[in-house]
């Protein structure tokens, strides 16, 4: 226990409060401003002369953007995965990561349901999923699942964030104060009563009994998109568990990285602190040691048999043109962070940052490799199309678009650490009460 | 004489008109000759009458009366609703016969349908594939529409209704309806479906002025013709619903040369290239007929007849490969 | 279709000096074999007898030229009987984008028509222009019957070709025509040839050998005769309905099942019941929850008071 019994309340409420962004912080802002901006644009030429901005064509007719949708549905399950799961399971040193991952979870979700929209042909006539909807398509399951994911994720992290609220508006600070009305509203019935209480961790444990098959459904269901058609690279009963596994991977990934950032930008090292890296290290093993397991599953099986269909899609990922994203994908994204975490050193908040960004990097380009190829080997030959339509590589516009999701979940995640604690002052109180008694 | 005979009165009923035909050669002369119908195979209800009258001759110089509907070389047909194009023609179930073996890949299918529907250029609803299934087989060319499965796999994830299966067994796009998911195209074995990914040409030829038929499609969207193709939405060979309730085959049928398509209707036990008529299941029985990847249980509307005894060498529709193709056989 | 990027933009020149290279070399080829194909114009005209009633000329006008064949669309023609005397017309008419047109002999005529067994049909455009194109055919006044035979059980199928000569009805031998079932607006040989020719009465029998076809719900099915272009008759045209076929009822219980490819409102029962009862246990959850919050919000404010 390297946390030192010391710390007074006064001290840990001012250690935890939001804090003005700094210098780096309106920098960092920014920039991530900026990327949306440039992709609203490339959105906006989109809109306007249809989706013949992207590189999609008839075959590759699935591209960066539901990779990245996917990879979003996967980061998001992590909210679960933390929150839930671990206070379950009752891991004593949760506290400091689930606020974390609720807020990224609450982000990813967002974007995940924003891209999708960005994919669609007709993104006006988005409500006749909802006057002609089909139950029978997994798209439809998709939509109910994401939009009750995200409700239970921002209900979860709303309830875990109340008495905090209430401290904030206490303290008379004025980085808190010009927010006093939002936080009025949303927290001032909170008298901190041992009733309220009771009912408030009630409703967190149902939340979180609930939000666990809620989250295998988002990316169970999202699998199904692929797993439910014919193609040679999709055609598989093994996807659903293969994308949750990866999501697990992807998403505790996530939690490390922005773990380290936020320990450095807010200076938590006293509430973040190596033995939650190690912690976190080792739940890294075991994820990775399991994705890497689906995925021995899912491209070892099919290579054994080599069916006609297949043997096409798995040697142009083994050895043809998409063999140096695939074996990067599987050695930067599984094998070097397995062997690098394996170490006690590797599990320091540096390495342990730097496998993070490798795990989440390695993991964005496996979504990529799981949607592009597949749709390269249709059933029957790709003959008699244009020759831009054999080949994919994003466009400017879809590039852009999608690093500006990707910035607008980071921005999204910023503006919620602006105004919200990113570990919860209230549990870190009552961690610290427990302790001393 | 002059027959006042029409479609409200005497032969309204088909069924009475039928039995009322039973009864000698004599009625039959009377009672057709009463008919309105000029092409006796457009269904009746189908066309778009007038209820304005002409009067004409007839062959043995008696004057008779028919709807000036009858003037045009296709009546119009009558606008359907959507609910009507939804459903389909009750009692049809329509299938396609492909026979390989009179095919050289001429593409005179292809530019039909592709002028027909008003396909982006580049784009095709039929496709003619070099087809070489292994090392030591023979090529063969196969032409390749929508295979309007019984068993729909672009059906079943669709999540509007925006693509739907209807009775006469044919498997229809509602641009209007569709939201661009593209899931369709992502389900169906056999790459039949293409997306609008920019404005239709439609805008184009119109400005060419075109005849009048075609700035009427601008206005009026129908799910039977496809016509006009709409931005963002998937389209694909649709059996072309239209030419058959104006009693015309499918285009890519009637432009075949050499007869490679035959259309028909399950329920008639019938399969026509135009020029020959066929008995379905003596055809499918006797010339081997498959359907494509059985396996996967799609249940395609369309049957392939296999190229043996060919009418022209594999070689021959060479010159009509796209060179990119070349590289690109399947194997 | 706007630029994708530069690396793009580079690719399209390079493509598009290759396709300028490749158009070169081609029409240089092309010159050198031989003159470009002059645009050539057809015109074809028919006569259509329906039942031995109605008559119409159907005429069909295109160009050909190394392209391919196209309609001459929105063309206008004069068709006229026997002769192209303004008196003799039938129709001016005008063509559709299929380039057909389709003209029936108006009342006006009779006098003309009842005069001849024979007659002329001529169709042009307007004279003195430089398209000029002209067509005519001859046809004789003709006459097609179809009856049903049943000897013994066999069944057959008659029909039977006159034409008028010197104001008599003769029978018109060495007719071909097609007799059999209507399917799909065309003939299914109702024998084993696919066409039959008339003897010296002018009658072609042919013995059914298509077993039980399927008929309409009661068991009918459309038997017809038919001459396609024949040069003195032009087309002719019959059907009698017979109650030959099986019995083939409107079956939709296929297309009304409950089936994951139906319509939303035909969803599979089991479907709707898991995805409901999932639905409503996860919402009915949360909604639980919610007022559970709003109890938390009460005791707030009680305690105020």
């Amino acid at each position: 226990m390297e946390k030192s019994n010391q710390l007074s309340e006064e001290q840990i409420i001012q250690d935890l409060l939001p804090q003005k962004f700094g210098r780096r912080g309106m920098i960092w802002t920014a920039i991530l401003i900026l990327f949306c901006l440039v992709g609203a644009y490339a959105y906006y030429r989109q809109l306007r002369y249809g989706l013949v901005v992207t590189h999609m064509r008839d075959y590759v007719s699935w591209g960066i953007y539901i990779s990245n949708f996917v990879f979003f549905v996967a980061i998001s399950l992590v909210g679960s995965l933390i929150t839930a799961i671990f206070r379950l399971a009752k891991v004593p040193w949760r506290t400091p990561l689930t606020r974390i991952s609720e807020m990224i979870a609450i982000s990813a979700i967002t974007f995940a349901a924003l891209i999708i929209i960005v994919d669609m042909g007709r993104p006006e006539r988005l409500l006749n999923l909802f006057t002609h909807g089909r139950i029978q398509s997994p798209i439809l399951w998709d939509v109910i699942v994401i939009s009750t994911y995200f409700c239970i994720s921002l209900f979860l992290l709303y309830v875990t964030l109340i008495p905090d609220i209430k401290i904030m508006m206490n303290v008379k600070d004025k980085i808190t104060k010009p927010f006093h009305k939002i936080y009025r509203w949303l927290a001032s019935f909170w008298k901190d009563q041992s009733d309220q209480e009771k009912i408030r961790d009630r409703i967190i444990t149902i939340l979180c009994i609930t939000i666990i098959p809620v989250a295998f459904c988002i990316h169970t269901v999202t699998s199904w998109l692929f797993a439910t058609t014919y193609r040679p690279g999709w055609d598989s009963t093994n996807f659903g568990a293969y994308f949750v596994s990866g999501a697990f991977l992807v998403g505790a990934g996530g939690v490390v990285v922005a773990m380290y950032a936020f320990r450095r930008a807010y200076k938590l090292e006293r509430y973040i602190t190596d033995m939650h890296f190690d912690k976190m290290g080792r739940m890294l093993v075991l994820l990775s040691l399991l994705y890497l397991y689906f995925n021995v599953n899912e491209y070892l099986i099919p290579a054994f048999k080599m069916k006609k269909s297949e043997a096409s899609h798995l040697t142009q990922l083994f050895s043809g043109e998409y063999a140096p994203m695939f074996w990067f994908a599987i050695l930067v994204g599984m094998i070097i962070p397995i062997f690098v975490l394996l170490f006690k050193k590797g599990r320091k908040p540096l390495p342990m940052f730097i496998v993070g960004i490798m795990v989440v990097v390695g993991a964005w380009f496996k979504r990529y490799l799981i949607v592009t190829p597949t749709l390269l080997h249709p059933l029957l030959p790709m003959q008699e199309v244009p020759e831009s339509y054999h080949i994919y590589f994003p466009s400017w516009e879809e590039w852009s678009i999608s690093l500006g999701s990707l910035a607008g979940a980071l921005l999204i995640i910023t503006i919620l650490a602006r105004y919200f604690p990113v570990i919860s002052i209230f549990k870190t109180l009552e961690d610290e009460k427990e302790k001393s008694a | 004489m002059s027959c006042k005979c029409n479609k409200e009165e005497g032969c309204q009923n088909n069924n009475s008109r039928r039995e009322f035909l039973l009864s000698g050669l004599a009625a039959t002369m009377v009672a057709v000759g009463c008919s309105d119908k000029t092409s006796p195979f457009i269904p009746e209800e189908t066309i778009a009458l007038t209820g304005e009258k002409v009067k004409l001759l007839s062959v043995d110089g008696e004057v008779i009366e028919i709807d000036k509907a009858y003037l045009k070389p296709v009546p119009d047909i009558t606008h359907l609703t959507n609910k009507q194009e939804r459903e389909g023609m009750a009692g049809k179930k329509f299938v396609m016969v492909i026979d390989l073996s009179r095919c050289k890949n001429l593409k005179k299918c292809q530019s039909a349908c592709n002028h027909a529907h008003q396909v982006h250029p580049g784009q095709n609803w039929v496709k003619v594939l070099s087809m070489d299934d292994a090392d030591h087989s023979a090529p063969y060319w196969q032409p390749t529409t929508c295979m309007h499965c019984d068993e729909p796999p672009c059906v079943k994830v669709c999540p509007v209704d925006a693509t739907f299966k209807r009775q006469d067994g044919i498997v229809l796009i509602d641009s209007n309806r569709c939201i661009g998911c593209r899931f369709c195209m992502a389900a169906c074995p056999y790459t039949t479906r293409v997306f609008n990914w920019e404005d239709p040409i439609q805008a184009v030829v119109t400005d060419n002025s075109m005849p009048q038929e075609n700035m009427d499609s601008k206005q009026h969207y129908s799910c039977e013709t496809s016509l006009p193709q709409k931005k963002g939405t998937v389209g694909k060979c649709d059996f072309c619903p239209d030419m058959i309730r104006k009693g015309e085959l499918p285009h890519c049928v009637s432009a075949c040369p050499n007869g490679v398509f035959m259309f028909g209707d399950m329920n008639e036990d019938a399969v026509t290239n135009g020029a020959e008529t066929y008995r379905f299941s003596d055809l499918i029985k006797d010339k081997a007929g498959y359907r494509l990847m059985e396996d996967l249980g799609t249940k395609p509307s369309v049957y392939y007849l296999p190229p043996v005894n060919r009418s022209f060498p594999f070689e021959s529709g060479l010159e009509n490969q796209l060179p990119a193709d070349q590289m690109n056989h399947s194997k | 279709m706007k630029k994708k990027n530069q690396h793009n933009l580079v690719q399209l020149l390079l493509f598009g000096m290759l396709i300028f290279f490749f158009a070169g070399s081609n029409i240089v080829e092309a010159q050198e074999k031989s003159e470009p194909q002059p645009v050539k114009k057809y015109l074809t005209l028919k006569y259509f007898n329906v039942a031995n009633r109605q008559q119409y000329l159907l005429l069909n006008a295109i160009t050909k030229d190394d392209k391919g064949v196209s309609p001459q669309q929105n063309k206008k023609f004069s068709i006229y009987i026997d002769s192209n005397d303004p008196a003799n017309l039938i129709a001016t008419v005008t063509t559709n984008k299929m380039g057909a047109a389709k003209a029936f002999i108006p009342p006006v005529q009779k006098a003309i028509w009842d005069s001849s067994a024979k007659h002329i049909f001529l169709a042009e455009t307007d004279m003195g222009t430089d398209d000029e194109q002209t067509q005519e055919i001859e046809i004789i006044k003709s006459k097609i019957t179809i009856d049903t035979l049943n000897e013994d059980g066999v069944r057959s199928i008659t029909a039977q070709v006159m034409k008028l000569e010197n104001s008599e009805w003769v029978p018109a031998p060495e007719v071909e025509l097609k007799i059999g079932i209507v399917r799909m607006g065309k003939i299914l040989s109702a024998g084993d040839e696919p066409t039959y020719t008339t003897d010296s009465s002018g009658i072609a029998t042919v013995e059914l050998t298509k077993d039980s076809l399927p008929g309409d719900e009661n068991g009918n099915y459309i038997l017809a005769a038919k001459v396609e272009d024949n040069d003195e008759l032009g087309n002719l045209f019959i059907e009698k309905t017979v109650n030959w076929g099986v019995p083939n009822q409107i079956d939709k219980t296929f297309f009304n099942q409950r089936t994951l490819w139906s319509t939303a409102n035909r969803t599979p029962g089991w479907l709707l019941f898991a995805a409901y009862a999932i639905v409503i246990g996860v919402w009915g959850t949360l909604i639980y929850l919610i007022f559970q919050l709003l109890k938390i919000k009460r005791l707030g404010r009680v305690k105020v008071k």
